[in-house]
């Protein structure tokens, strides 16, 4: 099943992604020593209740430990990002004010006007109306328990450029639409086109696409990074949920595709270009063709792909360069100790 | 999509469930009684000696044991055949495959499901015997036969999925497939999240995190396909949704982890509190999260308790009727 030369690559490549992440521990100045501890065990305690309430997560008093919460907080501005895309889709409003205050500089979400304006979604097909519905309360209740997690080193919201419109003013200035932004440089627009996540059902599920296929990469490139047992298996739980939305997000791009082909075209150049962003590593896989699906972005061992924060930072900012803090979907850069992209090379 | 009667039906599911499930389970698996003072003394004490004792090897062994599984349902039902003799060598007892058969797909895109998430887990069972080396398990005997003696009839019927002398063949159509599939998924997914504290190698962790993402893909997946389904279909739901609550009701109902770990597919309701205030409608479920958004956890003797099909101490059963091969073998009540 796995070709000797797919295998030699997978390794390489694996080579690569460790090399790209021992840079990105010793860049947060933790050691990345994992603690043992076999605590979940004593879990299994001889409480006999067996009252209805789900299982929770346990509540965490909040990380004081320094790689935690700049791993924490990095996670946190991703999820207002997601959080913002998948709330207004589908009530036409961001996400709570109670949700976006904390440390660093709070920003607004820049919906822009027009075409490409942020809005509800006319949704076409009740699935994907429900997909919407189920994602954007999953994205609250991340930001929700991430801030907790955090407590009173939860950063605030940052500007966000949630907009698909033809120009929106951010706080540097005139800028595109970052979903326009995206999709232009993709390919998938022309060069004076605008790309519309909001207009129906296809658009918002190439949007989601465009988002949640980097959250995934970021928690799972950054799980072994959390020192704390209990936020590791938090966020554990969270990667596994980004990656049940982005499974359904993508199957439901897959049999699209089949009636609508340009869609493998569109997704595979979304692809291309946010792995051309983040260095030479294959951190990215479009949906495959017809008749050869690509569900799950994994590479030959079956595990799905990752990447390091600041990879993460080169496709949100929109920008290769090493160094930058600014850009894209974030106008005034995140909040939080990890906020500069690195060279990629 | 889901009127207002179904979903009164959900929700005094939802409450009164958890009675009907120890009620039914106790016939449908011969369980005399439910966990008391003994049993959850000995399950105690049972994780304190393995807590002295287990390793991440112990893990990932007891992870490739539901590798071996969950690749050989998918690699019959997408191409008819299991996995390569050399990849199921190994310590402990080697055990055959009973069943297995190519899936009666139809829906090309059911095809493409197949085809992708057996590849991925043939690819998780290489990868983990690559990193354990010579103290990988070997296969143990697994029972994924689609007829009246196969575990999947044996969990469909205890599920109320079939009647208790109905077959159910997860090899018959899509559909069914889908259900056979769905019946491993996400506990793949609470096992690897469960998991995912224990192991002490950075390395390890960052491997164990990588599988659990492609469990979770699959899981969505699947899951995704069937309340696409289900609207047409709503049988498809309703059976989710019964194997969900078989599977809640196999881990236990005791100790501080094993509340309700499991959800079906059919309608909840949602809040969504936005910028523009509340609202709250019925939404899918294709994603079993508690109320954080974060999925589930089991610890291996919760998921044993699953693939045995049995609630009660065990060390053998269901689809592995010699049970696992590694130290993590034994289920507790």
């Amino acid at each position: 099943m796995t070709k000797q030369v797919e295998l030699l690559e997978m390794l390489e490549r694996t080579e690569n992604h460790r090399a790209a992440r021992r840079s990105f521990i010793r860049l947060c100045g933790g050691a990345a020593a994992m603690t043992g501890g076999l605590a979940l065990l004593s879990a299994c305690d001889d409480d006999d209740d067996d009252d209805v309430t789900p299982a929770p997560t346990p509540t965490p008093t909040p990380t004081s430990d320094a790689q935690d919460i700049a791993v924490l907080s990095f996670a946190l501005q991703l999820e207002y990002l997601e959080g913002n895309y998948y709330t207004y889709a589908v009530t036409g409003g961001g996400i709570p004010a109670a949700l976006q205050t904390g440390v660093g500089t709070q920003g607004a979400v820049i919906p822009g006007s027009g075409n490409g304006a942020a809005r509800a979604v006319t949704f076409g097909d009740p699935v994907i109306a429900q997909y919407a519905r189920e994602i954007a309360a999953d994205e609250l209740a991340h930001i929700t328990f991430l801030r907790t997690a955090l407590g009173a080193a939860a950063p605030a919201q940052p500007t966000i450029n949630l907009s698909g419109s033809a120009a929106v003013t951010t706080p540097g200035g005139q800028a595109v639409g970052a979903f326009t932004a995206a999709a232009r440089a993709a390919g998938v627009i022309g060069p004076n086109d605008i790309f519309d996540p909001f207009l129906n059902d296809q658009n918002f599920l190439i949007g989601s696409y465009l988002l949640t296929d980097v959250g995934v990469s970021a928690y799972r490139g950054s799980a072994r990074l959390i020192t704390n047992k209990t936020f590791l298996e938090a966020s554990a739980g969270i990667l596994a949920t980004e990656c049940y939305h982005d499974g359904v997000i993508r199957s439901a791009l897959y049999s699209r595709g089949l009636t609508v082909p340009s869609i493998f075209t569109d997704i595979q150049r979304i692809s291309d270009a946010r792995d051309g962003l983040d260095g030479p590593t294959d951190t990215d896989q479009g949906i495959g063709t017809a008749g050869n699906a690509n569900l799950v972005p994994t590479d030959g061992n079956g595990l799905v792909l990752g990447r390091t924060a600041p990879q993460v930072l080169n496709v949100v900012y929109q920008n290769a360069t090493p160094g930058t803090t600014a850009g894209g979907f974030f106008p005034a850069g995140v909040n939080g100790s990890i906020r500069a992209t690195v060279a990629n090379t | 999509m889901t009127d207002s009667r179904e979903l009164i039906a959900a929700l005094d599911r939802r409450v009164e469930r958890r009675d009907e499930r120890r009620e039914f389970f106790r016939a449908a698996f011969g369980m005399g009684a439910l966990a008391v003072g003994g049993a959850t003394l000995g399950f105690a004490k049972r994780a304190d000696a393995q807590t002295a004792t287990i390793t991440d090897a112990d893990i990932f062994n007891f992870a490739l044991n539901l590798e071996y599984l969950e690749a050989q349902f998918y690699a019959y039902a997408a191409t008819g055949n299991g996995l390569a003799a050399n990849l199921l060598t190994g310590t402990g007892t080697q055990g055959a495959v009973t069943g297995g058969q190519k899936a009666n797909l139809t829906d090309p895109v059911v095809i493409q499901y197949a085809r992708e998430i057996a590849a991925d887990e043939v690819a998780h069972v290489a990868f983990l015997r690559s990193q354990l080396t010579t103290s990988a398990v070997a296969q143990p005997a697994i029972n994924i036969a689609g007829d009246a003696t196969g575990a999947f009839t044996a969990a469909a019927r205890a599920a109320g999925v079939v009647g208790t002398t109905d077959v159910f063949n997860p090899y018959a159509d899509d559909n069914s497939f889908l259900l056979g599939a769905y019946l491993f998924e996400d506990v793949g997914v609470t096992a690897y999240k469960g998991a995912a504290p224990l192991i002490t190698s950075n390395a390890f962790l960052d491997a164990s995190a990588g599988i659990l993402a492609a469990e979770a893909f699959h899981a969505g997946i699947i899951r995704g396909a069937l309340y696409a389904r289900g609207v047409a279909t709503p049988a498809l739901r309703v059976n989710a949704d019964r194997i969900s609550d078989a599977r809640d009701a196999l881990d236990g109902v005791t100790g501080a982890n094993s509340g309700d770990l499991d959800q079906g597919i059919s309608s909840v309701t949602t809040p969504l509190t936005s910028s523009l205030g509340a609202t709250s409608a019925p939404a899918s479920n294709f994603v079993p999260t508690d109320a954080n958004g974060i999925t589930f956890s089991r610890t291996p003797q919760q998921v044993l308790n699953i693939v045995y099909l049995n609630r009660a101490a065990a060390t053998m059963g269901g689809f592995f009727p010699n049970g696992v091969n590694g130290t993590i073998r034994a289920s507790v009540a």
